[in-house]
């Protein structure tokens, strides 16, 4: 990320990390280590370096290289939701 | 999701006083939260431009500019975020989607406007709840310019509604035949979004 | 690894300790405790009476090796929901809803090897800490080096317990540098982390470091690209960003 355009979004944005346990509760497992390959620029991150960001009314993951939305989910009171169609791929560790 | 009851934890308040103000389930807050879905765009002014196409006669385009010559009005209005916080008197400066729509034909089919903006966010709103007044395009806010952080330069302000329907950084209108989805509705999110009927997930 | 614990449990605060002005380190006694790694984090559930509920995730900052119970050590933010209750209301005896541990990511453990150079700003160092005490609690001699940005002295969280752990222990070294002020006489880095300040503190290190960075999202993309710009390959560097908090 262009640290010439910091400002309150970027010091908002985390990581993947840090929605790991939503994803623990919709993939049932630590996704964090799971390496999504981006739909828009190819590049692999694991899900942990992903750009998060969660305070909007759902969480958007995105290419660390070009920023692209390659996940997000929803979580109303009824229903989680999750959209990958930004990612060709999610390629999970074999435990 | 029932969770144990945390001792001594109130979680958010609504003060008495503004009880009326605020729409159900909301709270109050005083300072403004950036609440985002991808980095700030920061598109140059020179580069900048507003387009309403889709279903029009014929689409028109203005620059900064030219933006700026349009007949502007201040709002003071209260805003919702689905995330559930309410801001006050709220005061803003822009054109009105009335003005914008002296300068085109709009199809009859087109009942519906996709608001598009920079970094690829969509929302949705009929177009008979952005005419008489109800939406506007903002630049200024507390009589100064739109900050990035905030949606700036520019953003679509429709305060009847929940604020994920004010798009930030916008670009355009579209008219449509069908009331698309954007980029919340999608995934789970009203599709009208009235803070006042706490239309906030689809199904409500 | 084991699955973890999926479903929140009520653990139970058996100590609180003041560590600055603005943090504290809760220790909670688990009844499904299971071994984390070091660097992971739980996820913390509050709920009011009526229904409300809001959730944070903190880092454990205790080592694996004290089995049954994790210490979570969590900075108060003025404006915040969770901690400011944290701090002001919640006392020995009080249970807390948690889940985890959370994170394979952002891991640290002693069969992974090292050199190790651990970064960190302000409450960042909380992941890293567990890491360093893990460290110590198996007697590695793999060499690690810690650079810890804080804005004062005041705000060094574990001081004695660092400058303990580097007095006994000739392979592990705390670097400090201070962005607001410095102690009195200190000959040591004052500013922030820079890419001059990484180059001489990587340098023993070399290409071979095991990276770790962690702290206010500023703060680590700063890191982060200077890391990159020296070459050091990006699969050595693991990050995790905490957000906006300033250092």
């Amino acid at each position: 990320m262009n640290m010439d355009d910091a400002d309150m979004n970027t010091a908002l944005m985390v990581d993947g990390n840090a929605v790991a346990g939503k994803l623990m509760d919709v993939f049932g497992r630590d996704m964090t280590m799971a390496v999504a390959r981006c739909a828009a620029c190819a590049r692999e991150a694991a899900m942990g370096a992903l750009m998060a960001f969660i305070r909007a009314p759902g969480i958007v993951l995105r290419c660390p290289t070009c920023e692209a939305a390659i996940a997000r989910i929803v979580e109303t009171p009824t229903a989680l939701y999750i959209e990958a169609r930004g990612a060709t791929f999610l390629r999970l560790p074999r435990e | 999701m029932a969770g144990l009851i945390s001792r001594g934890f109130l979680g958010r308040r609504r003060p008495a006083e503004v009880e009326n103000r605020l729409p159900p389930g909301q709270y109050l807050v005083t300072d403004w939260p950036v609440l985002s879905a991808g980095p700030t765009p920061h598109t140059p002014l020179d580069k900048w431009s507003f387009t309403m196409d889709g279903l029009v006669g014929k689409p028109v385009t203005w620059s900064w500019d030219q933006f700026q010559k349009l007949p502007t009005q201040t709002y003071t209005v209260d805003i919702s975020c689905v995330t559930k916080w309410t801001k006050l008197d709220m005061k803003w400066l822009g054109v009105t989607v009335d003005t914008l729509l002296e300068a085109v034909e709009v199809d009859p089919a087109g009942k519906y406007v996709t608001a598009y903006s920079d970094g690829g966010y969509t929302t949705n709103v009929p177009l008979d709840e952005m005419t008489k007044g109800q939406a506007f395009v903002a630049y200024q806010f507390g009589d100064k310019p739109l900050e990035p952080v905030h949606g700036g330069p520019a953003r679509l302000v429709v305060p009847h509604l929940y604020f994920w329907k004010s798009a930030k950084w916008i670009r355009g209108l579209r008219f449509m035949e069908e009331n698309e989805p954007g980029f919340w509705e999608q995934l789970g999110y009203n599709i009208h979004g009235d803070p006042w009927k706490e239309e906030r997930y689809s199904g409500d | 690894m084991a699955q973890p614990v999926l479903e929140w449990q009520a653990g139970t605060v058996t100590a609180i300790r003041p560590e600055t002005r603005q943090t504290k380190s809760f220790t909670l006694a688990l009844p499904k405790w299971m071994a984390h790694r070091a660097g992971m984090h739980y996820d913390v559930r509050l709920t009011a009476p009526d229904g409300y509920q809001t959730e944070r995730s903190y880092s454990i900052a205790s080592a694996p090796e004290r089995v049954g119970l994790i210490e979570l050590t969590v900075e108060r933010i003025a404006d915040g929901e969770v901690s400011p209750y944290l701090h002001d209301v919640v006392v020995t005896g009080d249970q807390i809803e948690v889940r985890g541990p959370i994170g394979g990511y952002f891991v640290w453990e002693v069969r992974l090897g090292g050199p190790l150079l651990l970064i960190g700003g302000g409450s960042g160092v909380v992941p890293l800490m567990a890491m360093l005490r893990h460290r110590a609690a198996e007697h590695a001699t793999i060499p690690a080096r810690l650079l810890y940005s804080s804005r004062t002295q005041d705000d060094v969280i574990y001081r004695d317990e660092l400058d303990a752990m580097a007095a006994g222990d000739k392979g592990f070294e705390a670097l400090f540098t201070f962005t607001r002020q410095a102690p009195p006489g200190w000959t040591g880095y004052q500013r922030r982390i820079d890419g001059e300040m990484l180059h001489e503190v990587i340098k023993p290190f070399g290409e071979q470091a095991r990276v770790y960075v962690c702290g206010p999202t500023l703060l680590v993309e700063s890191v982060a690209n200077a890391l990159a710009q020296m070459g050091l390959p990006i699969e050595r560097i693991r990050t995790e960003r905490f957000g906006p908090t300033g250092v």
